[in-house]
């Protein structure tokens, strides 16, 4: 009873609302953003891009900028180096992905040798932390978060033509490199959104696993959309929540609530 | 021998798709050389020729999605580059019923992307873009499966579920590229009648690759035949289709028309 108690007194905490308001904003982001990942087959470019961001934060905490503002231009950076090797035919979309994940993250390790290592903030971007996340991160993640829901919100309809057919798609008018660029922006500033939260090393679970778990339930796509957000934001605030009970890493109990919904849907469906 | 000849005959003969001196390249060998055609309001299409004769090259120039290395293509009137109401214009293309069947959208949701225009972009549906979904749905008799995942489709509902995506538009000129593979004789049947419903009882013209040449001749009203070269032909009681096809398939082509093929085709309407 005590225990259930100082549960509940963590909500009054700021640190506590601070968490729990940043990682529904980067849940929801995630998942609504990782659905259109996986259905473009293109799932793989949130890790890269998020091993890239790495060396965004390192240049940020080097030279004394805010670690996610750092992140974001870098990693906008690797999404458009990545759309320019793929147009020009320089390389594969898995092959471009893999040269700015490789570079982005030896950017990070050649600035960590030059400052001689960092303490232990940068081991937080690699893992998260999402307990740490201040005003100042919440505003960041808020302003991020709600700019990429309102796009994706705006776009949907002309996104999810692109993704299901992309020759129809840019017979019926719609602007469809634009918008393909457009998207990758928003990948890129969902995952660096996400960063605090997850961390670096999983931010790639939250994308993934709320829409593999969704369209195991064979929906529409509004609803398989509507779905894998309840299951991101679930996935969450059960981590965030778990996490403070047992008093273990959040990051990962986040990703072992997302691997469990996952095992229950694909359960589900078997069983169906 | 086609059954839109008095459609024919009633409408006034306007030029949509005018083709001149048409040159094609597709990884640098010619695969349309030369084309000369034009196809007016109201006609029904087939596009027949051996496989890799240029039929889908055709219609993805006519579309301007392959560019043309030498010569002329004016739609509604206006040099295909500088075109730009493609709002009048639908496209079933030859992929279109080999999706990925996990993907996750109800044949509602499917049809509704047709509404897409320019003009619409970053703005929801109106209630009419909803009211001509569900038209479009009843007109393809497919209302019941509406709320179905396109995933769980037959081969049949595929097509008509993809023709009523193009239907959607209002278009005045459909074109598609082999959509009948994969189905039984019988869905062929009840396919090419709704096309015929569209092209009779709505006035769309209609241009459809097809390897069905008995469909051809017994419903169509013109017949472009290609290998390379495009051979036109106005289908009406003289033609000789054994005569055209060689055109295309070459002299060793033997073609067994039944005549009572056309016959019945006609008694299932």
């Amino acid at each position: 009873m005590n225990e259930l108690f100082d549960i509940f007194s963590l909500f009054g905490f700021q640190f506590f609302q601070n968490a729990l308001i940043g990682g529904t904003i980067a849940a929801l982001a995630c998942a609504w953003v990782g659905l259109f990942l996986i259905l473009r087959k293109e799932a793989m470019i949130g890790d890269g891009i998020a091993h890239t961001a790495f060396g965004g934060i390192a240049i940020g905490l080097f030279f004394g900028v805010n670690p996610i503002l750092t992140a974001l231009l870098v990693s906008i950076l690797a999404v458009l180096g990545i759309s320019y090797m793929r147009q020009k035919g320089l390389a594969q979309s898995d092959s471009a992905i893999a040269v700015m994940l490789a570079l982005g993250f030896s950017i990070g390790l050649i600035i960590i040798s030059l400052a001689g290592g960092f303490n232990v903030e940068l081991l937080s971007f690699l893992f998260g932390s999402i307990l740490t996340i201040d005003q100042v991160d919440l505003i960041i993640v808020s302003i991020l978060g709600v700019s990429t829901i309102l796009v994706l919100g705006i776009f949907y309809k002309e996104l999810l033509s692109i993704t299901f057919d992309e020759e129809s798609a840019r017979l019926t008018g719609i602007p469809v490199r634009s918008i393909s660029l457009a998207f990758n922006l928003l990948v890129a500033i969902t995952i660096v959104l996400s960063i605090k939260v997850i961390g670096v090393i999983l931010v790639v679970a939250l994308l993934v696993l709320p829409g593999l778990s969704a369209l195991q339930l064979n929906l529409s796509f509004k609803r398989t959309t509507l779905v894998a957000i309840v299951i991101g934001v679930l996935s969450m605030v059960t981590g965030v929540l778990l996490s403070a009970i047992f008093n273990v890493a959040t990051s990962g109990v986040i990703v072992f609530a997302a691997v469990g919904i996952f095992l229950f849907t694909a359960l589900y469906r078997r069983l169906e | 021998m086609q059954d839109n000849t008095n459609l024919d005959l009633m409408q006034e003969k306007i030029s949509i798709l005018e083709v001149s001196n048409l040159t094609v390249e597709r990884a640098g060998s010619v695969v349309i050389e030369n084309a000369n055609f034009s196809i007016h309001k109201g006609d029904y299409v087939g596009i027949v020729g051996p496989n890799g004769g240029g039929k889908t090259s055709l219609l993805l120039a006519l579309l301007n999605i392959l560019p043309k290395k030498e010569g002329s293509i004016r739609l509604f009137g206006q040099e295909i580059e500088s075109f730009s109401n493609w709002e009048k214009v639908a496209y079933v293309p030859q992929h279109a019923t080999n999706f990925d069947s996990q993907f996750p959208l109800s044949v509602r949701e499917l049809v509704s992307l047709g509404r897409i225009t320019r003009n619409n972009l970053g703005k929801t549906l109106k209630r009419s873009d909803i009211e001509a979904v569900d038209q479009s749905l009843e007109f393809m008799g497919i209302t019941e499966i509406a709320d179905k995942r396109i995933g769980q489709l037959s081969g049949g509902q595929k097509q008509r579920v993809f023709v009523a995506k193009a239907l959607v538009r209002n278009p005045e000129i459909i074109l598609l590229d082999e959509p009948i593979g994969g189905v039984d004789a019988k869905t062929q049947e009840k396919f090419f009648k709704k096309l015929s419903d569209l092209n009779i009882k709505k006035g769309i013209t209609i241009l459809l690759v097809t390897h069905d040449l008995t469909a051809v001749f017994c419903r169509m009203s013109k017949v472009i035949c290609m290998n390379r070269f495009v051979n036109v032909t106005e289908l009406n009681g003289d033609v000789e289709p054994e005569e055209v096809l060689r055109k295309a398939y070459g002299e060793h082509f033997h073609f067994v028309f039944h005549d009572h093929k056309c016959e019945r085709v006609f008694e299932d309407e």
